[in-house]
């Protein structure tokens, strides 16, 4: 790759401009969705890019007995994770711009870089909120990790592939949400454990620990924190509808079929109530797992 | 028996609905008829007994009695202090107040605006002589 | 966490300012990781001298000011006041007054407790029952709206009486808001019996048995719902209630899925009762003149709000103004099961039993006591009060050592 193609895919496309943009588009899609089923109005079209813009003007207070490096440091890794891990799946329906055997696993741990720093952003700080939502946060990371990254490896095992670029072209020819249902459910539930939408959010229920880990954040960090968490949306939808919904053949396909899941969790946004932390952990361990397993028996027998 | 998905009617008939959420300055839904807005005041039918001034909660209403006789009677009429209560309008025995339910967007920048005062010119001219700091009040 | 002492008492401060208040408290959980192991509770950060300031005003005056005393049960403050300051001056509002005060009480009662309803569902991270209750508690701000005049404070009572009548017409939109909500609330009644993931919140959480609830006494649905026969309207009628005799709700599980029947199963009881108000109107006057010198005095009344009993005592001198008043709202007295059912629960449970009580602050704070910073002097280990004197001479102190 010369420098300026590369120049080009970290800052325009896929990775920096676009990826933001449409991190925020996709928020707003999600809260605009939700707000119509709630029969409300909803936010309009540039009110998560006026929060961010309003963000970053912000002051950023740096709260005593913090380490002042972390504090300001952790919010740029998770950042960066993300767009990193944008570089290596198929956005808007076009091939990845980098790819390598395993970089399924590399993206997989990319994005759970984010929650990780939230977690380690929240245990920085002495707020006592902050102290629990941290502990939330991981605790909810080891719970739903392992049965997401199980349903993802369902597909790379039906493929034969641990790259991403063959996995899509192998679930391109196959529907793989008729062959693994139960993994495409668990993925996709388990984005929302990772997005920390409702019914996962308690590490961040407001009525309880007010914002969790980021409870001390303002200004710059916590918008780097929300365009974090708007970019894992779309990295997220993007791989589960290619691996399990016919794959992204070109740009109109990706819309349809990742706003067709952004849909889907809506509605479970909608309909279901915040699970406590050990709700969380049991559903996941309980039956989370159990259902990726089943998933692997059927594959292995049939 | 324990369901999933209890709300699921709810939101599927929202999706093919408009928002219920009023559209506010833009689009006003009507008053209703009993509403309680700023008060208007007749001077003709007052008999300046002073009721509505001593029972108001909120202290909104002044009356300056000129001559009993002549009716001559001016009100001032402080809507930021008042709070809608409705009992002067209870207590005045002669219906000289009225509450006008259209009046309800009263929100004002500067503190003067807040202060009506009803009667007639050359009354208020010489109600207000004495009292120098409503000068800049609007009168109506 | 940074040393063993601190992780021993982990103490998570809810308040004064919180996103789970929507008024002014503060509470101190000491949990054991999410495990509550101690709770604690301060109140008086919204005490405004409303007794006090009632002392300066006239007895008409202070319907409004009492009326303010609660932003969601206002007209049961000023029903209050009105039958106290009635009974006093020995009359009685006509039974058509009496009949059109129950009918705006049961509005009120049906408003409060949907909007309970969407609080407690939002602190359960339920948010669309949150929002679908707050949006047909809406029909009923509209009916109250057009029937007094306002969406709050409706002001409804004049000493002697009632401000408005009832008109046919009023009759049919309040009828219709009522078969709508009906239908709603049904639903709703269903959400909350069978849906899954909230029973998960609230099944089980925050038992109160019976014995508890009677020693810290509880008032109202909270009480009811651990089958405390406890309802005013039932045990000493009042106003129209005599004539309109109203069902109590109760539950016999004392856990929050039991508070939330119990309020839900009472929205019907006000349903009921509004309709068979509305079809058997008393004729007659509206209101009744009042002296305006209340004979001398001293007056106890008991309504139930939609929170519980609310107690008001009148002491009168004979003149223009009172002498002495006493308000007492639900809320302080179901505070002590807060403290009492949090611990051992999840922190998680808290905000839910917290909002279980229906709680509501600025209504509770009445008096601040303000004791020495001596530290227990006293015999039985409490530091001494301040005198009036003591504070101020304090507050001097401090002001010049600036
Ligand atoms: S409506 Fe109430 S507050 Fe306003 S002027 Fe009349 S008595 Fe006073
Ligand atoms: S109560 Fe009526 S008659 Fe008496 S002063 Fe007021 S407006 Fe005039």
């Amino acid at each position: 790759m010369s420098t300026l193609s590369a120049l080009f895919a970290i800052s325009i496309f896929p990775g920096g401009l676009f990826l933001l943009s449409s991190g925020l588009l996709y928020e707003w899609g999600n809260r605009k969705l939700l707000a119509l089923l709630q029969n409300r109005v909803g936010p309009r079209w540039f009110q998560p890019l006026a929060d961010t813009i309003k963000l970053l003007a912000k002051e950023e207070v740096i709260p005593t007995g913090t380490n002042k490096f972390l504090f300001i440091g952790l919010p740029m890794v998770a950042l960066a994770g993300g767009l990193t891990a944008a570089l290596y799946v198929p956005l808007a329906g076009l091939a990845p711009s980098a790819s390598f055997d395993g970089d399924l696993i590399m993206v997989f741990y990319l994005l759970s870089l984010l929650t990780l720093c939230m977690g380690l952003a929240g245990t920085n700080t002495v707020s006592r909120f902050s102290l629990i939502g941290a502990t939330r946060t991981l605790t909810q990371v080891f719970s739903y990790e392992a049965p997401f990254l199980l349903a993802l490896l369902g597909v790379a095992a039906a493929a034969g592939s641990w790259q991403i670029s063959n996995i899509t072209a192998y679930s391109g020819q196959h529907w793989l949400i008729l062959t693994q249902p139960l993994g495409f459910l668990v993925a996709l539930i388990g984005l929302m454990g990772k997005l920390e939408m409702p019914p996962f959010d308690a590490p961040e229920a407001h009525t309880e620990i007010v914002a969790g880990a980021l409870t001390e954040y303002s200004g710059r960090g916590l918008a780097f924190f929300h365009l974090g968490k708007a970019i894992e949306l779309v990295i997220g939808l993007t791989l589960i509808a290619a691996f399990f919904l016919g794959g992204l053949s070109n740009p109109l396909w990706f819309l349809i079929k990742t706003l067709a899941l952004l849909f889907i969790m809506v509605v479970l946004q909608a309909l279901l109530a915040r699970l406590r932390i050990d709700q969380t952990v049991g559903l996941w361990w309980r039956y989370g797992v159990l259902l990726v397993l089943v998933q692997w028996l059927l594959m292995v027998l049939l | 028996m324990k369901r999933f998905f209890t709300m699921l009617p709810d939101i599927t008939r929202s999706l093919f609905r408009r928002p219920v959420t009023e559209n506010y300055p833009a689009v006003q839904s009507e008053t209703p008829e009993r509403l309680r807005g700023a008060l208007k005041w007749d001077p003709s039918t007052c008999t300046g007994c002073g009721l509505c001034v001593m029972d108001c909660p909120a202290e909104a209403l002044e009356l300056t009695v000129l001559d009993r006789k002549a009716k001559r009677f001016v009100m001032v009429y402080h809507v930021d202090r008042c709070t809608f209560c409705g009992q002067c309008v209870m207590s005045c025995k002669q219906g000289s107040i009225v509450m006008n339910n259209q009046s309800w967007e009263l929100a004002a920048l500067d503190r003067n605006s807040f202060a009506t005062i009803f009667g007639a010119p050359e009354d208020v001219k010489e109600a207000l002589a004495n009292k120098p700091e409503d000068g800049a009040a609007k009168s109506e | 966490m940074p040393d063993t002492a601190a992780s021993k008492r982990f103490t998570v401060p809810i308040g004064p300012q919180h996103p789970a208040l929507k008024e002014p408290g503060h509470f101190e959980f000491t949990v054991d990781g999410e495990i509550v192991t101690n709770a604690y509770v301060r109140l008086g950060y919204a005490h405004r001298g409303i007794e006090k300031a009632a002392e300066s005003r006239n007895w008409v005056q202070n319907l409004y000011l009492l009326e303010r005393v609660c932003g969601i049960c206002s007209h049961i403050h000023g029903f209050a006041y009105s039958l106290a300051v009635e009974r006093l001056a020995n009359i009685e509002a006509p039974p058509r007054a009496q009949a059109i005060r129950v009918i705006v009480a049961e509005l009120e009662r049906i408003h409060s407790h949907l909007l309970w309803m969407g609080v407690s569902a939002h602190e359960a991270g339920f948010d669309t029952l949150f929002m679908y209750s707050w949006r047909d508690r809406e029909t009923i701000m509209d009916v109250l709206e057009g029937l007094t005049g306002n969406r709050v404070n409706y002001s409804a009572n004049v000493l002697g009486g009632v401000k408005f009548d009832v008109t046919p017409t009023q009759a049919d939109i309040i009828r219709k808001g009522l078969t709508f909500l009906e239908e709603r609330t049904k639903h709703y009644l269903d959400v909350i019996m069978h849906d899954t993931m909230f029973l998960q919140r609230t099944r089980g959480i925050g038992v109160m048995t019976r014995s508890q609830a009677e020693v810290m006494g509880a008032l109202g649905p909270t009480a009811r719902a651990s089958n405390v026969q406890r309802d005013l309207r039932v045990e000493a009628p009042y106003a129209a209630y005599k004539d309109f005799p109203v069902q109590m709700v109760l539950d016999t599980r004392g856990d929050l899925e039991a508070r939330f029947e119990v309020r839900i199963n009472e929205l019907f009881e006000s349903y009921r009762l509004i309709n068979q108000i509305l079809d058997n109107l008393p004729e007659g006057e509206l209101n009744v003149r009042v002296p305006r010198r209340i004979p001398a005095g001293e007056m106890i009344v008991r309504l139930e709000a939609p929170r519980g009993e609310v107690f008001y005592f009148i002491k009168s001198n004979g003149t223009d103004k009172l002498e002495r008043l006493k308000v007492r709202t639900p809320t302080i007295c179901n505070m002590t099961s807060v403290v009492r059912l949090s611990v051992g629960h999840q922190l998680a449970d808290v905000p839910m039993i917290l909002a279980g009580i229906d709680p509501c602050f600025s209504c509770n704070d009445r008096t601040v006591q303000i004791r020495q910073a001596d530290g227990g002097a006293q015999p039985n280990g409490l530091s001494s009060l301040m005198s009036w004197e003591e504070l101020r001479q304090y507050a001097i102190r401090k002001y010049e050592a600036r």
